[in-house]
């Protein structure tokens, strides 16, 4: 696995010198100044520093989902190698005064371009489990919107497969599976017998640890033979073979018929991904609504809802930091089950480095929007170079530790940074030259970068 | 829902106190036909006296008189407009006032809702401007100076909608459902009409109910586009619209159902306050334009201090209100699936 990591050339995100200030009644922000980061395929990604660095809005620049009042001053973030909020960077530089009507314009047309992508290709999981969800729908339907939108193919085959399928050919997988288990055989008798949709129903439910095998049997031999209209069949066939809600979608009538069967559908896949998860009574909890969820439950149908499509790239903005200890134990257990069974990438964001140490491939250090180091998570624990980090590490309570706390000093300003480097009014070790010139990422081992003038550059 | 019950007695108390403030003379006032004169004056009085505990207690007193309230007797109207019992005179009357608000809240909801939505949406654009701007116009002028803008414009200038009344006096002539004034059997006009299959007659009734509900709705739509538009904004900015984009949902959808939705609920709560403000203004607009409803029977007993009047359009006024936010609570919970009774 690792090694496939590292032979993986093109990095899934790559951030070149982003600059994002907030326009405010009070002031312009500079939330990020010059961040220089990439996140690599397959990795985890951990990101730590002070609540206020600009962590979440590093993530959310990625995903675009960003204010109206978020200019974009410079540099790029390249996702997939495509350059998305470009417009917004382009209209800050030709526009003599900032106006946030104009930003959001420009913003709409971003977040067209990427509604394509998100919850698709790359996904979000907020900080607020209480508030990321909307208290008016239900979880199931929270959930389905991402497969509706994204993947009605898979929907359509699903629900045509269980049409499709005889009982002779449950009976026929149930004994694959007792033979050989899930393996290329079950697919090959699938695709021979054009019942494709039945995998992963078939897989969810032969995972089930909490079921007794005759259980499992039972309801895999149930996935046949459902009726179907012939409309709704034609309408599916066609959704199936191109992955799209096709215009006839959008026809009043026809449109309900066929939302409703795939929604219908993404329901249940919906009840089977929380079953897969190890959630009880997951046909019950997609009818729930948020209200009736503990913190923990929605952090986990909102991390479900990120990942059911099997994301490229996953940003988890301080997953736990809004809960219980127990729980962020066991939340943290799941982002780790997760990454063992998805082969996906993951931005891990969090103000607490022992979380980190746990989940990360890697980890960058912010400090008032900047990375200030990063490196292998080794070699940030084992040799912090930045002063700030070091003040980090130091600053770890041996047990159980929580937050970055009693670091001596402020946070600057972030309407009017230092000019040099933004570490420079709290560092121990500041030269002259700090305070005249941001320092750059220096080298300092394998992979490992800190932006501070004790490793390099023209010392004085 | 619990809130209802003593709503309403806190109510009547009220009414009854008013009643009560010039001793007994009001109460007989309300109960007691003034054409009645002598012997036949003096034994109703006698009558009354014994039906409401007169003697008694004030308190005492107000159990009698509620009692009579339920039992549906509220006295007696003596107008030019219509003389005889007060339930009678709402029965008239009434209807034509509820089309009226019913025409204007169905106005108030389709606009507003939209254009706060669109405001919001659109925030700090040309557009956003220039709805404020227009709907605080309306907001800040009185109703009867709407009232006879739209008059002057529509009917004497251009001429295309009538002045006044319910209807056309010469359509209506000889109708064997239409007598003084009243049709029957619903007193709304137009629905008469359409029951009957008169359909010259329920376009015209239509037509008279076009500037009335309009004038009536543009002065309390304002205060609903801003409301609307103020909860929109702050919907767009929670977390679940942001994680609806972050899902890649369309932004329509995001707008349509995740932010528009919630954006909703403190505007049911608060359409509660609308209807009170559109029943302070069926007083005026029924005035302005003739039609005559409840509002124009209350302004002839308001002119004529006819007691019965007053206390019979006090006390509908007061129920419609707790109807309506019984209507809206219940409306509420409905959307909100946070709220169960
Ligand atoms: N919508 C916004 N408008 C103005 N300033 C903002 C906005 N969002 C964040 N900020 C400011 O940007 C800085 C970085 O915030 P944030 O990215 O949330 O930090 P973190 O997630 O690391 O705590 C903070 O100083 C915050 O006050
Ligand atoms: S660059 Fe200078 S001020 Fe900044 S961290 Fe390094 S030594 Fe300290
Ligand atoms: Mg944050």
């Amino acid at each position: 696995m690792m090694e496939n990591r590292k032979h993986d050339s093109s990095p899934i995100v790559k951030i070149e010198n982003l600059h994002l200030h907030y326009y405010t009644r009070r002031g312009i922000y500079k939330a990020l100044n010059g961040v220089n980061l990439e996140i690599r395929r397959g990795e985890v990604l951990g990101v730590a520093g002070e609540s206020g660095c600009g962590k979440s809005t590093l993530g959310r620049a990625i995903m675009g989902i960003i204010p109206r009042n978020a200019a974009i001053v410079e540099g790029k973030i390249l996702v997939d190698g495509v350059d998305y909020l470009k417009p917004l960077r382009e209209y800050f530089k030709k526009a003599k005064k900032f106006k946030p009507t104009k930003n959001q314009d420009l913003l709409k047309k971003v977040n067209e371009e990427m509604s394509k992508i998100r919850g698709q290709k790359i996904s979000m999981v907020f900080q607020e489990p209480m508030t990321t969800l909307n208290p008016l729908l239900t979880v199931g339907y929270q959930i389905s919107e991402v497969l509706f939108y994204h993947n009605p193919g898979l929907l359509a085959s699903r629900r045509l497969a269980r049409a499709r399928a005889t009982k002779e050919d449950t009976k026929n997988i149930v004994k694959i599976l007792k033979e050989e288990g899930e393996g290329e055989r079950l697919r090959q008798y699938l695709k021979n017998r054009n019942i494709m949709g039945l995998e992963d129903q078939i897989i969810s439910i032969w995972r089930r640890k909490e079921l007794h095998d005759l259980k499992k049997e039972q309801m895999i031999l149930e996935l046949c033979c459902e009726p179907i209209s012939s409309m709704a069949r034609g309408y599916l066939e066609q959704i199936e073979k191109t992955n799209s809600l096709p215009k006839f979608s959008k026809l009043p009538i026809v449109g309900r018929i066929v939302k409703r069967e795939l929604l219908k559908e993404a329901f249940k896949k919906s009840a089977e991904f929380l079953g897969l998860l190890g959630i009880p009574d997951p046909d019950k909890v997609v009818y729930m609504y948020p209200h009736e969820l503990s913190g923990g439950q929605r952090q986990r149908i909102v991390i479900t809802t990120a990942m059911i499509n099997n994301p490229n790239l996953v940003i988890l903005d301080e997953p736990t930091s809004a809960l219980d200890v127990t729980i962020q134990a066991q939340i943290l257990e799941l982002v780790k089950e997760l990454k063992e069974k998805i082969n996906s990438t993951y931005m891990f964001i969090s103000h607490d480095l022992s979380v980190l140490s746990e989940v990360s491939d890697r980890i960058a250090i912010m400090y008032a929007g900047q990375v200030v180091e990063v490196g292998p998570k080794s070699a940030i624990f084992n040799s912090p170079k930045h002063p700030y980090t070091q003040m980090l590490m130091e600053a770890i309570p041996t047990i159980e530790a929580h937050e970055l706390k009693g670091i001596k000093g402020e946070v600057p300003d972030m309407r009017n940074p230092p000019k040099g480097c933004m570490f420079y009014p709290r560092c121990p070790y500041a030269m002259p030259i700090c305070k005249e010139k941001r320092p750059p990422l220096f080298k300092v081992g394998e992979d490992h970068y800190v932006a501070c003038y004790l490793y390099g550059g023209e010392k004085k | 829902m619990l809130l209802f019950i003593p709503t309403l007695i806190g109510l009547t108390v009220i009414v009854f106190t008013l009643l009560h403030i010039g001793g007994t003379t009001k109460l007989l006032a309300m109960y007691l036909s003034p054409r009645l004169t002598g012997a036949a004056r003096a034994h109703v009085i006698a009558e009354l006296d014994a039906k409401f505990h007169l003697n008694q207690p004030v308190y005492v007193q107000y159990f009698y008189w509620l009692i009579q309230i339920l039992e549906g007797n509220w006295g007696i109207t003596n107008t030019p407009l219509y003389s005889g019992p007060v339930t009678q005179a709402i029965a008239i009357f009434f209807p034509n006032t509820l089309i009226l608000t019913i025409f204007a809240a169905i106005i108030i909801w389709l606009v507003s809702i939209p254009l706060g939505v669109h405001t919001a949406v659109n925030r700090d654009k040309p557009s956003d401007n220039a709805i404020r701007v227009a709907s605080l116009t309306f907001y800040a002028m009185p109703w009867y100076l709407i009232g006879v803008v739209l008059i002057i414009i529509f009917a004497v200038y251009f001429r295309i909608l009538p002045i006044a009344g319910t209807v056309n006096p010469s359509l209506v002539v000889g109708l064997s459902w239409y007598h003084n004034g009243i049709s029957y059997p619903t007193h709304i006009l137009l629905i008469d009409a359409l029951l009957h299959g008169d359909f010259k007659v329920a376009w015209n009734a239509f037509l008279h109910l076009i500037m009335p509900s309009v004038t009536l709705s543009l002065g309390v739509m304002a205060a609903l586009i801003r409301l609307m538009r103020g909860t929109m904004l702050e919907t767009m900015d929670q977390d679940f619209v942001n994680f609806a984009r972050a899902k890649g949902v369309p932004e329509k959808v995001v707008i349509n159902l995740h932010a528009k939705n919630n954006a909703l609920l403190p505007v049911v709560t608060n359409f509660g306050y609308l209807v009170a403000g559109l029943l302070g203004g069926v007083v005026v607009i029924e005035d302005v334009f003739s039609y005559p409803g409840i509002g124009m029977w209350l302004t002839s007993a308001m002119l004529n201090n006819d007691m019965g009047g007053i206390m019979g359009g006090t006390l509908l006024f007061g129920l419609i209100l707790v109807t309506t936010s019984l209507f809206l609570d219940i409306l509420y919970a409905k959307i909100d699936p946070r709220i169960r009774y």
